[in-house]
């Protein structure tokens, strides 16, 4: 674990997690894709390069992306003199591609995996429609960060009243660490016993993000839990790096886990964890993808138990 | 019924505890070593019993409300999971009896007199 990610997070980087969350890779990405076809040559992908200023550019063979030619393989080319070769000689055939439809933070994580300084995206035909890159990445954050904060700006500061449900945290949860995973629930907790929210939800929250934090704990390579709490519900988000789930309907049914012994040890990995916390949550979201990451969004209504309690 | 009238059942050991904890009123009993299934409880006034001695029982514990933990076949507790039961105001025994003997204990003194 690098020393940023020790440090206790900002408030403000739960802004920045929800957008990750919100952002699909769509939005974000550009749209005016530069390929080339199977039978080009190294010779076109020079022109295309210079021409647009860009620093890969995929190849496809009916929009289907088979290859990519990076400035490394152009180099290549140039120092032997075969630029009329075809771009199929020197281009890289094993081409990481990412879904248009996946939510921004999976595209970082795969930046963080793999070397690439571009990614190119396809629809769910597996058909090239854009391109992402690191700048496509920032341009998109910084828009979003300012019109959240004219926003802000905008509204009028109200100070909080001190028994106030308003609340926002986010927690970090390293990799196998048994021993803090469980505070940030407990925490959460007592915030909402001590405003008086009636036990069955306290309790239901409690567990959410507790089985949540297990999940971080024990099957992922370390993520954020987030708790985003006002008068009508609370949000609870998890998120990863790591390593996905295979199979989302296998992990929500009752009784399938991947866990090992030593989870076991720890009286976990029954296979109840998320369909114990989309039991107790009135909504429910789960995304995942193998190498990039998990992201679980379960919400509790603070409202309508109220006057259910009441009857 | 009272926690002590099970304290004195399962000749246990009070490791710490709120003030009042005596009289605390415990009304249902749930036995395991499985976290997993402890946190899909929905009980009320619940007492646990398990062998599992680690900070993440009494975590499991606190979560889903439970009062008062007992740990069985006298398993040794840590300072950790004293620090928080006293956080949570939750009564933690500890007793030589295995999990199921315990459960058996508590089942003859809870049946209608």
């Amino acid at each position: 674990m690098s020393p940023e990610e020790n440090r206790q997070p900002l408030q403000s980087s739960l802004r920045v997690q929800e957008l990750l969350y919100g952002l699909r890779i769509s939005e974000v990405m550009t749209n005016k894709v530069f390929a080339v076809s199977k039978n080009c040559t190294m010779r076109d992908v020079r022109v295309i390069m210079r021409n647009n200023e860009i620093s890969g550019v995929p190849v496809v063979d009916s929009k289907r992306v088979v290859g990519i030619v990076t400035m490394n393989d152009l180099m290549n080319a140039l120092e032997e003199g075969r630029l009329d070769d075809c771009v199929v000689s020197w281009m890289s055939g094993e081409v990481q591609t990412l879904a248009e439809d996946m939510p921004l933070s999976f595209a970082i994580s795969a930046f963080g995996k793999f070397s690439f300084r571009q990614f190119p995206v396809v629809n769910k035909a597996n058909e090239l429609t854009g391109i992402l890159t690191f700048r496509n990445i920032n341009h998109a954050l910084i828009r979003e960060l300012s019109r959240q904060l004219r926003e802000m700006e905008q509204q009028n500061e109200n100070p909080p009243e001190p028994d106030s449900l308003q609340f926002t945290k986010v927690y970090q949860l390293a990799r196998y660490d048994f021993e803090n995973g469980g505070k940030a629930s407990s925490a959460i907790k007592k915030f909402l016993k001590l405003r008086r929210v009636p036990p069955k939800l306290v309790r239901r929250v409690a567990v959410a993000g507790y089985e949540l934090e297990i999940n971080l704990v024990a099957h992922s390579i370390g993520g954020m839990l987030s708790f985003d709490i006002n008068d009508e519900r609370v949000k609870i988000s998890s998120h990863d790096r790591g390593p996905g789930i295979e199979n989302v309907d296998d992990a929500l049914t009752e009784g399938f886990s991947t866990a090992n012994e030593w989870i076991r040890s720890q009286g976990f990995g029954a296979g109840m964890g998320l369909p114990n916390v989309k039991r107790v949550s009135d909504e429910f979201a789960i995304e995942s993808a193998v190498g990039m990451g998990t992201m679980v969004q379960a919400v509790i209504y603070l409202t309508q138990e109220k006057d259910d309690e009441n009857k | 019924m009272e926690l002590l009238r099970i304290a004195h059942a399962l000749d246990a050991e009070l490791i710490c505890g709120p003030d009042d904890w005596e009289s605390m009123q415990i009304e249902t009993v749930f036995a395991s070593d499985l976290m997993s299934d402890v946190l899909m409880s929905e009980r009320e006034q619940m007492l646990l019993i398990t062998s599992l001695s680690t900070e993440q029982s009494i975590r499991s514990a606190g979560i889903v409300g439970s009062e008062a933990v007992v740990i069985a076949n006298h398993k040794t507790v840590t300072e950790g999971m004293i620090e928080l039961a006293k956080e949570q105001d939750m009564t933690l025994l500890v007793t030589r009896h295995p999990k199921y003997e315990a459960s058996v204990c508590i089942g003859r003194i809870m049946e209608p007199q």
